[in-house]
């Protein structure tokens, strides 16, 4: 069943690449154990980048959440999706119950791109959701925002948050000085970093997907690493408690970042 | 990717290049105001308070990292037991780490403040993750 949602509160985190490449790493799995097979990536922006991480031009237009199936836009077996409007539709969670999106049992994970922009529907979903991943940069502004989000995680009585440091170039001083910082206080909260990496914006000029134009990129290398242990976050509650819900009988339980690294 | 770089992968036998070494003195990782603000931030703490209080009450999960638990005790840890006096050794006799390990050890006995403890505890694991690589 599982919701995977993708949110930075800081925009430029490659949250869309990350979202994108989460989504194509688990189309790479069978779905026998409940994890990818059927993937729907849906971007919730409304100036979505995200057919150009599939090698997709630019005028592609990707159907509406809800949009019939003949006009679905598939890439690698993944159905690309947009609802840019989905903050103003107060019917947005009915539909993806409605879906099949966030039933215990669905075979169908769908992974939801959120812009920076939209906290509030961010945080709409996030109950929903069975992972959480928060793109940052190993920057200032990014750190800065660390407060914020241990304060929101704490109320949100959220474990689920992982983060992920993107862009990550530690041929730069300041830039292994915040990500060593953002280690300290995040712990095991940080599943991987992906280091900065040319061929990725070169890979969207040339309308290719990275894995075609440059298969031994380290962002690229990095992105699949993050993708299993997302993976192996989702196995977590399958094995332990499979389909436990909270109290409002809609939210899974979440399990911890990290706790799959360490296991 | 370039055709030289793609070339110069092929024949060290790697996929990509990862940076792994950059030397970092201590002086340099004080630079930054913006960690030392943030020591201060209380919501940083948050976490690892409920963690401590869920430790007491005999749980056994253990979330924080050392340097960041240490910074955030109430009581100042125990200064450690003071370094021997010793002659100045040859260069390169003493690790990085050693180095300011001794110096925080004495500098700690005259700067008991708890929040200097803290920048410094959180630096000197830097430093320490400097020395052995993983920064």
């Amino acid at each position: 069943m599982p919701l995977i949602l993708c949110h930075s509160p800081k925009g430029g985190a490659s949250t869309t690449f990350t979202a994108s490449h989460l989504a194509i790493g688990l189309s790479g799995m069978d779905g026998s154990d409940g994890i990818g097979g059927d993937i729907t990536l849906l971007t919730l922006s409304q100036s979505d980048m995200t057919p150009l991480h599939f090698g997709l031009p630019p005028a592609q237009r990707l159907p509406a959440f809800g949009a019939a199936i003949e006009a679905a836009v598939l890439v690698s077996g993944i159905s690309l999706r947009c609802e840019p409007f989905a903050a103003q539709d107060p019917d947005f969670l009915a539909r993806l119950d409605d879906g099949g999106f966030l039933a215990a049992d669905s075979a169908r994970t769908l992974v939801i791109d959120v812009p920076a922009g939209e906290p509030a529907l961010a945080s709409r979903l996030m109950p929903h959701a069975a992972v959480h991943i928060c793109p940052l940069t190993a920057s200032p502004d990014c750190l800065a925002l660390l407060p914020q989000l241990l304060e929101q995680d704490e109320a949100t009585e959220g474990s689920g948050t992982a983060y992920v440091i993107g862009k990550l170039d530690e041929t730069r001083r300041l830039a292994r000085h915040v990500a060593a910082f953002m280690r300290e206080v995040l712990g095991d909260k940080i599943i991987a970093k992906i280091r900065q990496d040319q061929s990725v914006p070169e890979a969207l000029a040339m309308l290719q997907p990275l894995s075609r134009y440059a298969p031994a990129s380290a962002a690229l290398a990095d992105v699949r690493q993050m993708a299993d242990v997302v993976r192996g976050m989702l196995e977590m509650p399958a094995s332990a408690d499979p389909g436990q819900t909270d109290s409002d009988g809609a939210a899974p339980t979440r399990p911890a970042p990290g706790a799959s690294r360490a296991a | 990717m370039r055709a030289d770089a793609r070339s110069l992968l092929d024949r060290l036998g790697r996929s990509d290049f990862a940076y792994k070494e950059f030397a970092d003195r201590f002086s340099d990782l004080e630079l930054w105001p913006l960690f030392e603000a943030l020591l201060k931030d209380p919501r940083l703490f948050t976490q690892e308070i409920a963690a401590a209080a869920d430790m007491a009450a005999g749980a056994n999960e253990a979330v924080s990292s050392p340097a960041i638990a240490g910074a955030r005790t109430a009581e100042p840890a125990p200064p450690p037991p003071p370094a021997p006096l010793r002659a100045p050794q040859p260069s390169g006799a003493e690790t990085l780490a050693e180095l300011f390990n001794r110096y925080e050890a004495e500098a700690s006995g005259t700067t008991p403040q708890r929040h200097a403890q803290d920048v410094r505890a959180m630096l000197r694991r830097l430093s320490e993750l400097d020395a052995r690589g993983e920064l």
